[in-house]
């Protein structure tokens, strides 16, 4: 009963609040921020997409959380998921739901399709609606297709692993190499006054790194999820 | 107010559909019961929310939203729900309690195959000899370790039937009730070790 009760003081408390700064929705709702970005963005940081100049530019501290969380939850997977003895399944358990042929044709047109718009996705982040996590996905998803092509490949999760953490530490690197350039850690390793197509190198750089890194996270994160029960 | 509803757009009105056919989709996701129906819904799911984010000029977003949610979660489920769609006995035993005169025909295998077609799982028997060549001892490393999920073996002094299985599979309780009847059958099952343990 005294749990509910603190429940509901809580939630009266949380409402409270949420009224109070709804109440100064001018002062949090303004366009300061905004005309900001739009003046200065793409001149301050070489790119015509804003959300890569706040994500690898303004907000790379935050990004490279971000793409820290991913490793954490792929190390996670993998601790759930991994099994001590060498496994040793009965012989005729073979995939009793065979992909349909359709499906296996079908995938085998689109497979090129995806990776290489994947990788369009990465590489133009700079300039078009996209950037390395989003690309990363797609060439993920594109590798998770191979797998409904061949059901029997193998794939050794122990590599993919040490690449993606290798690739986690080059992000790392490559983000505070700025602090030979400018003085501060976590932007571009350009000067501000570089053109926008020397500062373009350090985003699609950065933006190839992050895309491999997530490809090899998600690759891993089903990758255990197909192992689990054969 | 008035003048509101009639300021609003083609667009703006697309956006209204959009939000409540996704309060419908997200009703039919809890209610429905077929899991297959259920992937596809919360595919569509998030094929309509990217379509909302592209309506608010949020692209970015838009595409790692139909990348995740329509591409890789519908397919890690269609994964996981194929795994769990199995019913694997290891029959250490190898007398007539599963194969009579060289067909599956014995009591054993009746009373799993009812017990199997009561959830849609599909049956898998087999004598593995590599797994069953492990000592009595390793059944619960086995259970755990391995994609089987039930253990037939034979008592040699008394001659009853042991079925073997995790304690956390709710399968076992019902296999229990079942075998209720029988006085040459015992269940047993082991309880869930902690990670390290």
């Amino acid at each position: 009963m005294s749990r509910q009760i603190l429940l509901i003081v809580l939630l009266g408390v949380i409402f409270g609040v949420f009224t109070v700064s709804i109440l100064e929705l001018e002062e949090l709702y303004n366009s300061f921020g905004k005309e900001y970005f739009l003046e200065y963005g793409a001149q301050q940081t070489g790119s015509n997409n804003l959300v890569t100049a706040i994500l690898l530019d303004y907000r790379l501290f935050d990004s490279l959380f971000e793409a820290g969380i991913l490793l954490i939850a792929v190390s996670g997977v993998i601790w759930i998921s991994k099994h001590d003895i060498e496994e040793k399944n009965a012989k005729f358990m073979i995939d009793k739901y065979k992909t349909p042929d359709l499906f296996v044709t079908f995938s085998r047109l689109v497979y090129p399709l995806m990776l290489t718009f994947g990788f369009y996705v990465v590489i133009n982040g700079h300039l078009s609606p996209g950037g390395g996590f989003q690309g990363g996905t797609i060439v993920a998803t594109a590798i998770l297709i191979l797998y409904y092509i061949d059901a029997d490949k193998e794939t050794n999760i122990g590599l993919i692993v040490t690449v993606e953490k290798v690739v986690y530490l080059l992000v790392i690197l490559v983000a505070s190499l700025s602090i030979f350039t400018r003085g501060t850690f976590f932007t571009n390793f350009f000067e501000l006054g570089a053109s926008a197509d020397q500062k373009a190198i350090y985003l699609v750089l950065l933006n190839v790194l992050i895309g491999i890194k997530v490809a090899l996270g998600l690759w891993t994160i089903f990758t255990a999820f197909l192992k689990e029960g054969r | 107010m008035a003048s509101y509803f009639t300021d609003l757009t083609l667009i703006d009105y697309t956006a209204y559909a959009l939000q409540f056919l996704l309060i419908f989709i997200a009703i039919a996701i809890v209610l429905h019961k077929n899991n297959g129906t259920i992937i596809i819904l919360i595919a569509s799911f998030s094929l309509v929310t990217a379509s909302l984010y592209v309506i608010n000029n949020a692209p970015d977003v838009a595409i790692a939203e139909v990348a995740i949610g329509s591409a890789i979660i519908p397919l890690i489920y269609v994964i996981s729900i194929s795994r769990q769609r199995e019913f694997i006995v290891l029959d250490k035993a190898m007398d007539d309690f599963i194969i009579t005169d060289n067909q599956l025909t014995g009591i054993g295998y009746i009373l799993l195959k009812r017990f199997s077609d009561f959830y849609h799982l599909e049956l898998n028997i087999t004598n593995d000899p590599l797994l069953c060549r492990l000592g009595e001892g390793k059944d619960q490393v086995l259970c755990e370790q391995t994609n089987v999920d039930l253990i037939v073996s034979k008592d040699p002094t008394t001659g009853e039937y042991i079925l073997k299985g995790k304690a956390s599979n709710i399968l076992m309780n019902k296999l229990e009730q079942m075998t209720k009847d029988y006085n040459n059958i015992r269940v047993i099952k082991f309880k869930d070790r902690d990670f390290g343990e």
